[in-house]
């Protein structure tokens, strides 16, 4: 495209300048017409299978439908009946609990983690290896198995708890009210930690040397440089962590609905299975849009305010020390 | 792979139920359009599976000899999986896409497509019904009329124990409910779980609920219910069941971890063959689940089985049986006229024949055909089969079981409170007063 104006050979200026300009021109035209067609296929598809469901979602959420015949209007009722139901009040705060004791437990865990497998240690890759592993499997295989690990009848635990003579590894690890949610959230942590080390392993090892070998000289101890280095220059990477953790666990589901059903009673009982239920369950398709309307609306809220509150938007490269 | 998983579950969550509508809406759109007029003189069929077994082949082979017997009546015969069908039908259905031919369980979620209109009526009293036992149809008669026709066999509740355990302790199974307290202390002073119950899966709780309250109560309360009569769960039948369920709970009488303990693995089913629990309350279908993971202990005859006990001062009937009283087929009122005659005849002149029921025996199933006594000799299970049998020919009632008979909403409201009262989280008053709102909300 810009052959022409670099090879004119003695045109004159004014010659050359519409030329150029038009070229200019063509160019930019071109890049918009690029521009459309890179951008063009997932922004269809973007709108057909998220933007279009979720109008359809809020617009179901002043139905009565259940799935037969057509759906009638109902006004605000499904929203009032939302205030009104004390199980979805429960879910909303068992929810905000796998929120906050997930990123509370899986953060400090992945970024050590990360840290020890950015290192230079014997058999470090052995062990990053080890790590690894739970990422492989899939959600249906970890329950399965950590449901019959914890069984308390016929479980491993359980076997152990009596050759061990551990009484305290005899628990009804998934039925007893008091311990169930924290048995799922580890369980929860178990299956994402190894993503999020991966995450903080890169950002570790994309910090520069010099950084450490200056502070070094400067007389700064472990503690400092990793107060004063590593977890500043980490500080984008536990933000994406943080936001694919907060947003992650808000709509958690599927561990969950296996290996507990949000039992005993209700306390495992997250927002996204009483959503599950209303729709799948009982046929209740307005009121389970509601509780989906909520959730999508908590979720892009929580990453929206994140983002902000970081600074995240004005993310400058930070190599070398730059900021 | 893990990572795109997390970041976008967010839009899975706020779409789902929305996708799942907008495909409704599509294809709701092109339901007038007659997808099924094409295939004139070829009626479809869904049943459900669990995986490959010999009562789908009975039904294969059935399907075949039909095709054989009735020259340009095909029928195409599709197995869908247990835990999806009930969303897939409920799709198809609300699409306008049923098959001819669906299977159901009858009661509540079978009323929903009949007031939808999407379901055919077979008439008030077609002659071939008579071929089966009359407490069988109740499950799919509706308003008078009959909508369809047992397909499968029929599922009736019981006891099942370990016979081992009960000899060496010189108990006999009790038939009264203080006996049955007294045998599970009796068991609990041995260190034996009592009794083994499946409480992570839910439903096998309701079993419980369903026989107390027709014991305490007799059948009609759970006609109240079903029908979503206005506080029909404050029925005093209902809180006493209740009551009397926690007080099992509240005495040892379950497994440790019965509530987190599933039916399916090594579940509940391995607690009693295995002897750490004496008894179950569970479906007939028990006997070939034991059979398939321990099949000397039901060949040696350590398996027994034993009606659901009396309780003193009740008014039920101690023959009465709850349970799945069998599986149907219905006809989908959107189906071609021809497909309707190739699915008609099917009925009348495939499912109500006696070599059906011979094929259904032969494949483990115990048949709601009339006068099937016969057909279980020189069978494995011949004693089992011939005394279920007898127990549903001879109930003065057959309760559907709850989750099937009510509608979705009330079934899985039921599910979740009755497990909290399981637990013991939640009284007989809270349950009782929730689930009288959720029925409210129904009628």
């Amino acid at each position: 495209m810009t052959a022409p104006s670099v090879q004119g050979v003695r045109t004159t200026p004014a010659a050359a300048q519409p030329f150029g300009r038009g070229g200019g021109r063509a160019r930019r035209r071109g890049h918009r017409l690029a521009d459309l067609a890179g951008v063009g296929p997932p922004m269809v598809l973007f709108c057909l299978f998220i933007v279009v469901p979720m109008i359809v979602a809020v617009a179901l959420s002043f139905v009565r439908w259940n799935g037969l015949g057509a759906p009638q209007w109902a006004g605000a009722s499904n929203w009032a009946q939302f205030f009104r139901d004390p199980v979805a009040h429960t879910s909303l705060v068992v929810t905000l609990k796998v929120v906050v004791l997930s990123y509370v437990v899986q953060t400090p865990i992945s970024l050590a983690l990360g840290l020890f497998t950015a290192g230079r240690q014997r058999y470090r890759a052995v062990y990053a290896a080890l790590f690894v592993l739970p990422l492989l499997m899939s959600t249906a295989g970890i329950s399965l198995m950590w449901e019959s690990l914890l069984d308390p009848n016929f479980g491993a635990l359980t076997s152990l708890a009596k050759s061990w003579h551990a009484a305290f590894l005899q628990q009804n690890w998934l039925g007893d009210p008091s311990l169930t949610l924290y048995v799922v959230i580890a369980i929860i942590a178990w299956q994402f930690i190894p993503f999020h080390t991966l995450l903080y392993q890169v950002g570790r090892r994309q910090i520069p040397q010099v950084l450490y070998e200056a502070a070094t000289l400067d007389g700064a101890g472990r503690m400092a440089t990793f107060l004063r280095i590593t977890l500043p220059q980490l500080r984008y990477t536990v933000v994406t962590s943080g936001i694919l953790m907060v947003v992650g666990s808000l709509t958690y589901f599927d561990i969950i609905y296996i290996m507990t059903n949000g039992g005993p009673g209700l306390t495992t009982r997250v927002l996204s299975l009483d959503m599950y239920n209303a729709a799948f369950q009982q046929d209740q398709y307005g009121y389970a849009s509601v509780l989906a309307v909520l959730l999508g609306v908590i979720g892009i809220a929580v990453a929206v305010g994140l983002v902000r509150f970081s600074g995240f938007t004005s993310m400058g490269s930070q190599q070398e020390g730059a900021a | 792979m893990g990572h795109t998983g997390v970041a976008h579950r967010r839009w899975l969550a706020v779409g789902a139920a929305a996708a799942a509508a907008l495909a409704l809406a599509a294809c709701g759109s092109s339901a007038g359009s007659g997808k099924n007029a094409s295939s004139s003189g070829t009626a479809t069929m869904w049943l459900v599976t669990t995986g490959p077994s010999p009562a789908n082949t009975a039904v294969q082979n059935l399907v075949k000899s039909f095709e054989t017997s009735h020259p340009g009546e095909k029928i195409t015969l599709d197995f869908v999986e247990n835990q999806s069908f009930k969303q897939k039908i409920q799709l198809a259905m609300g699409a306008g896409n049923a098959p001819t031919i669906f299977f159901t369980w009858g009661g509540g979620i079978l009323q929903q497509y009949i007031k939808a209109g999407d379901v055919q009526s077979l008439g008030t009293n077609p002659s071939w019904a008579s071929n089966f036992l009359p407490s069988s149809l109740g499950a799919v008669t509706y308003n008078g009329q009959l909508y369809g026709v047992p397909v499968q066999g029929t599922q009736p509740v019981y006891f099942f124990y370990n016979k081992k355990i009960f000899s060496q302790y010189h108990l006999t199974f009790p038939t009264t409910w203080s006996e049955l307290q007294t045998t599970i202390s009796t068991l609990k002073s041995h260190g034996v779980a009592p009794i083994s119950l499946a409480g992570g899966d839910q439903w096998p709780e309701l079993m419980y609920l369903e026989y107390l309250t027709d014991r305490i109560g007799g059948p009609t309360v759970a006609q109240d219910l079903q029908a979503n009569k206005p506080n029909a769960w404050s029925n005093p039948a209902v809180t006493q069941a209740l009551t009397d369920i926690q007080t099992l709970v509240r005495a040892g009488a379950f497994q440790t971890g019965y509530n987190s303990t599933k039916y399916s693995g090594s579940g509940s089913d391995a607690l009693v063959f295995s002897g750490k629990a004496a008894m179950q309350l569970m479906g007939d279908w028990d006997i070939s689940s034991i059979l398939g993971s321990d099949k000397s202990f039901v060949t040696d005859g350590n398996l027994g089985m034993a009606s659901f006990p009396t309780i003193s001062g009740g008014t039920g009937n101690a023959a009465d049986l709850a349970g799945n009283t069998a599986s149907y087929v219905a006809i989908s009122s959107k189906a071609t006229a021809a497909q309707k005659k190739v699915a008609e005849d099917f009925f009348k002149d495939a499912l109500t024949s006696t070599d059906y029921a011979k094929a259904q025996v032969a494949a483990g199933e115990v048949p709601v055909t009339s006068g099937a006594v016969p057909l279980f000799s020189g069978q494995q299970l011949q004693s089992y089969d011939t005394s279920i049998y007898n127990s549903v020919q001879t109930a003065p009632s057959f309760q559907y079981s709850w989750d099937q008979a009510m509608t979705p909403k009330v079934a899985n409201i039921l599910l979740s409170n009755l497990a909290q009262v399981f637990d013991l989280t939640q009284t007989p008053a809270q349950f009782s007063s929730a689930l009288n709102a959720a029925a409210a909300s129904e009628s």
